[in-house]
């Protein structure tokens, strides 16, 4: 966020902000494949051609062919059913992650950036957890709560959230030394109000672009989760279980393992595309992005 | 300089004793019984008592605790309750697999994310900067096992040009570590050379764009050497910072990797000891790759204000 | 003396021509075994791991063994005298076996081993009989017993975590810290901890000379092999690609799919393991729905069997209601259902289940997932509704020896239907396994351990299965296997409850 940049008319740089992104090529395909994803998750019931839990073990295995366009499993569930229903709980952790992550960040990063007293020691336990690759502490975190897609979304915001209050706190801490903040200050406004009224607003823009990313990265590390073993239980599809329950017949059933991953690059490479997109437009200045 | 070092390496402590304070409580929510995997289903509870008051696992929570610190303090971190041996010669052992394993994705993602970026900056705006952000990204897109899996499918059982797992040390057979270690390390690599590649163009076009350049260009030097000489020299401090980032993710993901292609690395090491409880080896792995990604992000630093020097005084 | 010699000429004869037509064993190679994990100990007494019996039993031995059709035979002992009153076992041993570290076996030292074993070994209820054990002589060890158990001499050549003979200063160390150093046909090289365990052929073994060829456990052991590594790949992909690449020359375990595809290989013999385990339903009694057998029997009638098998173990597994193995003397088709909705939904109405949601615990290995997901499906038919919790062995095998947690469990039971009947029934004694004491079965089983005839144990096995499935005390849903692959290179390789590496060869 350029330090400089009050808005003097909310209402007009509204509307620039709104033509700017509209001309990105990054956000606008990205915002089509993420869309495209977010509405079959949620038309899932009406899209899907079967239902994803019921099987028949008559016809498992299947390759593709025209009645289940990607093919069954090893249950005899159709594929296409799968992943499309798998989109579903799979965002939907995404978004739980998101917000878990960019409340606690928010917190914890406003807290340490604008209290300096607390500065030090929150800032030192956020790097002792971002000392942990953040997917083995996911791991240990589901491992230890037990496998259900809550305990995943849980899992995953926890080691999202170090690096999130990281940001917030940089914006923070740049806001905080600007005049008006100052002034506010000294005619008496309470913390809380100067927090919430001036400086919040001005720290957002990194955290929106910042939490996109934590959005695909937990579509990712959900798959990992899944395909260690500590996702969220069976026989709920979610992209990265369907991957797992391929990879035993990863050579005679292929395509059980490739459509769901297909499907979770296209998520993450949409979500990843509107962060780009969403960061150039609010300041092109401000960082290479996600993980 | 050396005040520099000790200053950032005292900043460390405190971080690291927390980082030890995490992984034992983080290890005691976790439920299951080690000494059950001993044992098979039909196994007695007298049974399974007797193997835990053996394993010492009956002993309450702060004692556990209280020996842990001592024995970590004296450089001990204990004995595997599973592998029979301790767990810093458990780890050890596998962790020259890890790393070079994670060393060579590393290299390879360096040289190709470099090259790649720098190319996207000098051709700024045209076709090959837009294809090779798109790579990128694409790389940053894709899950890492799911990569390995269809490279196995592909590459491995399909044209039978690489194993499809395992490991073979580099003393043992050079050619044959090679073998074993490009498909994962490639898979590896993937996500960090879309990374590298990022940041390099980032930080290329916004050196290039400054008027040292500017002017050196007006100079008529030839641009390959205010490239090569300038832009990249310059645009070196960020891309080093994020590659103390980086140590980070690579090790994460190798735990993925080595799990995928049956390598015995610290990461298969961790995840099997979440798998069968056994905590020692899990709060002697996380502190290990904790501790090497601090020494890192010191090694970091330090070359960072020796590129920077205006950091030493911050 | 004349006889003798005969006799042995006429083995010789039979041993040549069983072998000699097209097969001209070979000596040396190095054979490497894929198998899924590596074993949790290689101190034989620390571990009842299937894994670990596959590495552990191609080193130690036992006194008696069981042959090919699971019957105990002598092994290290050259037999035992039991007295009339079935209380004292004295073994004579056998004079001229070496441990791998070059000392000659003693009786002291089968002494010492089965103290250990009875204090501390991982199935250490196998010898819980034992009084004393007492090295009567050099060669000879005297065992008494506290009450007569017709099962005896089964325990103790049991390969659960066998009962190995080691030397006596290894017996001396805690359990999990002896050194691997047996009497068998192969000696201990490396472990490389999630690589592998290698082991090399025994220049000093001297196969049992009571026999001519390989019999189950015991028999001739001839090693034709230099070296044996076991090569630890939990990938089923990777290992059948080791396999198909040449790195392996034997897969431990395939899935169904690979294994009919190379079955026209020529390159490769596929080879079906059925039965090896029994796919084993629990309810919890302790609690409600489980304690009541309407419910159980409702579930019961309301699961197929076969899509649950099929689903979980394509191509590899056989219907079979009986708690043992076919071609035991103790199987029968007693205990048969069918598949009844109607009827399953009429017991459901008489017990009080009102549709609450149901724990279904499962390892988070794809086969019991893959039961309990199945299970799941059939049961919501009859308005049954099961949460479904996956988590590792050890968790789960806590939570199920519990009364609380969980309602039902699903794993296999391998071991147990290949010892015998005595060992199918001790896992519901006392209520261990369903967590509510059943006098019925309690009664079976004081029974069957103190009836020495085959008859007669088959009597009381019969009422237990009568027992099982009347009161649905848990399910049976049938035998799985698994298949093995091995290079066709590997000469005269037959499976076995462990991929036995003695009596083969490499071409």
């Amino acid at each position: 966020m350029s330090a400089t940049a009050l808005p003097a008319s909310p209402a007009r740089s509204r509307a620039d902000f709104v033509r700017r992104l509209l001309a990105n090529r990054s956000f606008v395909i990205g915002a089509a494949l993420f869309s495209i994803v977010a509405l079959v998750a949620v038309f899932a019931d009406w899209l899907a051609p079967f239902d994803p839990l019921r099987g028949n073990f008559r016809t498992r295995m299947l390759a593709p062919n025209a009645v289940n366009w990607l093919g069954t499993d090893h249950f005899g569930r159709d594929i296409l059913s799968r992943v499309m229903f798998g989109a579903r709980i799979s965002l939907a952790i995404g978004l739980v992650v998101t917000l878990i992550t960019g409340v606690l960040g928010t917190l914890i990063g406003a807290v340490a950036g604008y209290m300096r007293s607390l500065d030090g020691p929150i800032m030192r336990l956020m790097d002792a957890f971002m000392a942990f690759p953040p997917i083995i502490l996911a791991i240990a975190i589901s491992a230890a709560l037990g496998g259900s897609a809550i305990n995943v979304a849980i899992a995953l915001a926890i080691a999202a959230t170090p690096h999130t209050a990281r940001v917030v706190r940089a914006s923070v801490l740049v806001v905080r030394e600007m005049e008006y903040v100052d002034a506010a200050r000294s005619l008496g406004v309470s913390h809380a109000r100067i927090l919430l009224r001036h400086v919040m607003p001005n720290a957002m823009a990194p955290l929106i672009v910042r939490l996109t990313y934590v959005f695909a990265v937990a579509i990712l590390n959900e798959a990992v989760l899944s395909y260690i073993g500590v996702g969220p239980p069976p026989p709920a599809p979610t992209f990265g279980s369907i991957v797992a329950n391929g990879r035993d017949f990863i050579i005679d059933a292929p395509w059980i393992t490739i459509a769901p991953g297909l499907a979770i690059i296209v998520t993450v490479l949409g979500l990843n595309l509107l962060g780009d997109g969403l960061r150039d437009a609010l300041d092109p200045r401000m960082g290479v992005g996600p993980r | 300089m050396l005040s520099f070092i000790i200053r950032r390496a005292a900043a460390s402590i405190p971080v690291l004793l927390l980082v030890s304070l995490i992984t034992f409580g983080l290890l005691w929510l976790v439920p299951g019984d080690p000494a059950a995997i001993l044992l098979d289903a039909s196994a007695t509870p007298e049974a399974l008592e007797r193997v835990r008051r053996e394993l010492g696992l009956d002993q309450p929570f702060l004692v556990r605790m209280g020996q842990w610190y001592w024995r970590i303090l004296h450089g001990d971190l204990g004995n595997s309750l599973l592998l029979n041996r301790s767990v810093a010669s458990a780890i050890v052992e596998r962790l020259p697999v890890t790393l070079s394993l994670t060393a060579l994705a590393f290299v390879f993602a360096a040289l190709v994310g470099i090259a790649a970026g720098v190319t996207a900056a000098v051709r700024h705006g045209r076709a090959a900067d837009q294809s090779v952000m798109m790579l990128a990204l694409l790389g940053l897109s894709i899950p890492e096992f799911w990569l390995g899996l269809v490279l196995i499918w592909g590459l491995a059982v399909g044209a039978g040009l690489f194993p499809a797992g395992g490991y073979v040390p580099f003393s043992e057979n050079p050619v044959e570590w090679a073998r074993h270690v490009a498909l994962p390390a490639f898979t590896l690599a993937c996500v960090q050379m879309g990374f590298i590649a990022r940041m390099t163009r980032s930080s290329m076009l916004e050196v290039l764009g400054q008027d040292f350049i500017r002017t050196a260009r007006a100079k008529g030097l030839p641009e390959s050497t205010l490239v090569m000489q300038h832009g990249l020299a310059n645009a070196m401090v960020p891309v080093v910072t994020v590659m103390g980032i980086m140590v980070g993710g690579l090790l994460g993901n190798a735990v993925v990797t080595e799990q995928v292609f049956a390598i015995p690395g610290v990461g298969r090491l961790i995840i099997g000891a979440v798998l069968s409880r056994d905590f020692p080896v899990i709060q002697g792995g996380l502190l290990y790759l904790a501790l090497i990604y601090l020494v890192v992000n010191l090694i970091v630093d330090v070359l960072y204000a020796v590129i920077d020097p205006r950091v030493r005084l911050g | 003396m004349k006889t003798m010699f005969s006799r042995f000429a006429l083995a010789m004869a039979a041993a040549v021509a069983f072998t000699a037509p097209a097969m001209a064993q070979k000596q040396g190679g190095d054979v490497v075994i894929a198998m899924t994990q590596a074993p949790p100990s290689l101190d034989p007494h620390a571990s009842s791991a299937q894994v670990a019996r596959n590495v552990n039993l191609h080193m130690f031995e036992t006194l008696y063994a069981r042959d090919e059709n699971a019957k105990p035979v002598p092994d290290l002992a050259e037999g035992a005298t039991i007295s009339p009153d079935g209380l004292t076992y004295v073994f004579a041993l056998r004079k001229d076996v070496k441990f791998h570290n070059g000392k000659m076996m003693g009786s002291a030292d089968v002494a010492a081993s089965l103290e250990r074993f009875r204090k501390g070994g991982a199935s250490a209820a196998l010898l819980a009989a034992i009084d004393s054990i007492t090295a009567s002589g050099p060669n000879e060890v005297t065992v008494k017993l506290k009450s007569v158990q017709s099962t005896f001499l089964g325990n103790l050549s049991s390969p659960r975590s066998p009962i190995a003979i080691i030397p006596a200063e290894e017996a001396a160390k805690p359990i999990g810290q002896a050194s691997p150093i047996g009497t068998g046909p192969f000696k201990f090289v490396e472990y490389k901890p999630d690589s592998h365990v290698k082991i090399e052929k025994f220049a000093d073994y001297k196969p049992n000379p009571a026999y001519k060829e390989r019999d189950g456990f015991a028999g001739a052991k001839i090693v034709y092999l230099n070296s044996v590594t076991f090569r630890f790949i939990p990938e089923a992909g990777a290992r059948n690609a080791a396999l198909e690449s040449g790195q392996v020359q034997l897969n431990e375990t395939s899935d169904s799919p690979t294994a009919k595809r190379l079955k026209d290989n020529p390159a490769f013999t596929v080879i079906p393991v059925l039965p090896f385990s029994m796919q084993v339903v629990k309810f919890n009694h302790a609690q409600a729905p489980g304690s009541d057998a309407n419910f159980r029997r409702a579930v019961a009638l309301a699961i197929d069997p076969e899509e649950i098998m099929a689903v979980s173990y394509p191509d590899i597994y056989k219907l079979d209601y009986a708690w043992v193995y076919g071609g035991s003397a103790y199987h029968s088709d007693r205990g048969k259902w069918k598949t009844d909705i109607a009827a399953a939904k009429a017991e459901l109405a008489k017990s009080g289940y009102k549709g609450e949601k149901l724990a279904y615990i499962v390892d988070n290995t794809r086969p019991s997932v893959d039961v309990a997901t199945v299970m799941q499906q059939q049961l919501a038919q009859i308005g049954v509704n099961i949460d479904i919790k996956v988590a590792d062995w050890p968790t789960v095998s806590k939570v199920g020896f519990t009364d609380e947690g969980w309602n039902f469990w699903t794993h296999g039971f391998g071991i147990e239907p290949f010892e015998g009947p005595a060992s199918v029934i001790a896992p519901w004694v006392k209520g261990v396994s369903q967590r509510k004491t059943d006098p019925v079965i309690d009664g079976l089983f004081d029974k069957i351990n103190t009836e020495m005839s085959v008859e007669g144990q088959k009597k009381i096995f019969d009422q237990f299965q009568d027992h099982m499935s009347k009161e649905a005390v848990a399910l049976n849903i049938g035998n799985y296997g698994l298949f093995q692959i091995a290079s066709s290179k590997l000469k005269n390789f037959k499976a076995y409850r462990i991929p036995r590496m003695w009596g083969v060869w490499l071409d």
